[in-house]
C-alpha cells in the first residue's frame, strides 16, 4: 500500500501551539514513513512594514532580523531535538520573507504533501480574520492542511510514541 | 501571538494624567509593573528612554508607539493609555499625540513583539479607529474597540 504521505511540512513559529505541531508532525513521519521538514520564517515583510509605519528605525530592522534568524534557529533545533528522541529524520528550514508566499512556495518546490499547522484560536476580532499569519498560511495552502488544536492529546500521543 | 492575547483592562488608563513624554511613559510603565511581568523597572525605563533619542516614537495621527527590547521584562507586555488633551511626543507630523501604546519583549522573544507591532501598525493605519479610541473613557470601551475593530 502506498504511504499516505510522502513529504510533510510543519511550519514552527516558536508558539506552544507550532511546537505542538511540530510534535504533531513526527508522529505523522513516524507511522506513515513520511519524509519531514521544519520550517521557520524570517519574517522580513513585516520587518519592512514596520520601517514603512515609521514605527522602526532602519537601524532596529537589522536588529530584530538577527533577533528573528536566532529564535528561529533556537525553535528549530528544539524541534530536531524532539525528532531526534523518537529516531526520526527531520530537515531544519530557515527561510526569509513572507510567511504566507514562503510557505507557499516551499510546498510548490519541494512536492508537499501534508502541511502541518499549530492551532488557530478562535475568532475574537474582524482582524484577527485578516491578521491570523497561520489561518492565511492555512488558506493559500496547495496542499491540504492538518490543524493541530488539542496540545494534551498531541503531548500524550508524542510521549507514548 | 496577537494583542488581544497580552490586552487587559488593568493595563489601560484613561486618561493618562502625564503632561510631557516621560510622565506618560511612566505611568504606562507603572500598569505593567502593577499587572506583573516587570522585573526590573529601572532598566526598562532606561530602555525605553533610549530608544526614544535615537527618534521619537510619535507617529502620525496622533498615535505614540514607545517600545522597547529589553532583559527588564520576562514577556511581551502593552500597556495603552489615552490623553484626550494631547502632548508633544515629538510626533513625526508634529501634532499632538492622544493614543499610546507601549510594548516591551525580552530580547529572545522578537518574533512576538514584531507580530504586536504589526497588529497595532494596522489597527492605527485606520483614521476612523482613531478616532474612535481617542473617544473611549474607560478601559473597557477600549477593549471593546480592539474586539470590534
Amino acid at each position: 500500500m502506498e504511504r499516505p504521505f510522502e513529504n510533510i511540512l510543519v511550519y514552527i513559529n516558536g508558539s506552544e501551539e507550532s511546537l505542538a505541531a511540530g510534535m504533531a508532525a513526527i508522529i505523522m513521519a513516524k507511522t506513515t514513513g513520511a519524509g519531514l521538514t521544519a520550517m521557520y520564517v524570517v519574517n522580513t515583510r513585516a520587518l519592512s512594514d514596520l520601517v514603512s509605519a515609521r514605527i522602526f528605525l532602519p537601524m532596529e530592522q537589522e536588529e530584530y532580523r538577527r533577533d528573528l534568524e536566532a529564535d528561529g534557529d533556537r525553535y528549530l533545533r528544539h524541534v530536531e531535538k524532539l525528532a531526534q528522541e523518537k529516531d526520526q529524520k527531520i530537515t531544519l528550514c530557515k527561510i526569509s520573507g513572507s510567511v504566507q508566499n514562503e510557505i507557499k512556495d516551499h510546498i510548490k518546490k519541494n512536492n508537499i504533501d501534508l502541511l502541518v499547522l499549530g492551532g488557530i484560536g478562535g475568532i475574537r476580532s474582524r482582524r484577527d480574520e485578516f491578521l491570523n499569519e497561520a489561518e492565511r498560511v492555512m488558506r493559500s495552502s496547495p496542499c491540504p492542511v492538518l490543524l493541530i488544536n488539542d496540545d494534551e492529546f498531541i503531548w500524550d500521543r508524542f510521549e507514548s510514541l | 501571538m496577537e494583542l488581544l492575547d497580552i490586552l487587559s483592562t488593568n493595563c489601560i488608563k484613561v486618561p493618562l494624567l502625564g503632561d510631557n513624554k516621560e510622565e506618560v511613559i511612566r505611568e504606562l510603565l507603572d500598569l505593567l509593573e502593577a499587572a506583573g511581568g516587570i522585573v526590573d523597572k529601572a532598566k526598562t525605563f532606561a530602555a525605553i528612554m533610549d530608544r526614544e533619542l535615537l527618534g521619537s516614537t510619535g507617529l502620525e495621527r496622533g498615535v505614540a508607539i514607545p517600545h522597547a527590547k529589553t532583559e527588564g521584562v520576562n514577556r511581551v507586555l502593552l500597556s495603552i493609555g489615552i490623553k484626550p488633551t494631547g502632548i508633544d511626543f515629538q510626533s513625526i507630523d508634529g501634532e499632538l499625540s492622544r493614543l499610546f501604546f507601549l510594548i516591551l519583549a525580552p530580547p529572545d522573544k522578537a518574533g512576538h513583539h514584531i507580530e504586536i507591532l504589526t497588529e497595532l501598525a494596522k489597527a492605527t493605519k485606520s483614521q476612523a479607529f482613531c478616532r474612535l479610541l481617542s473617544a473611549a473613557r474607560t478601559p473597557e470601551e477600549v477593549i471593546e474597540l480592539f474586539t470590534e475593530e
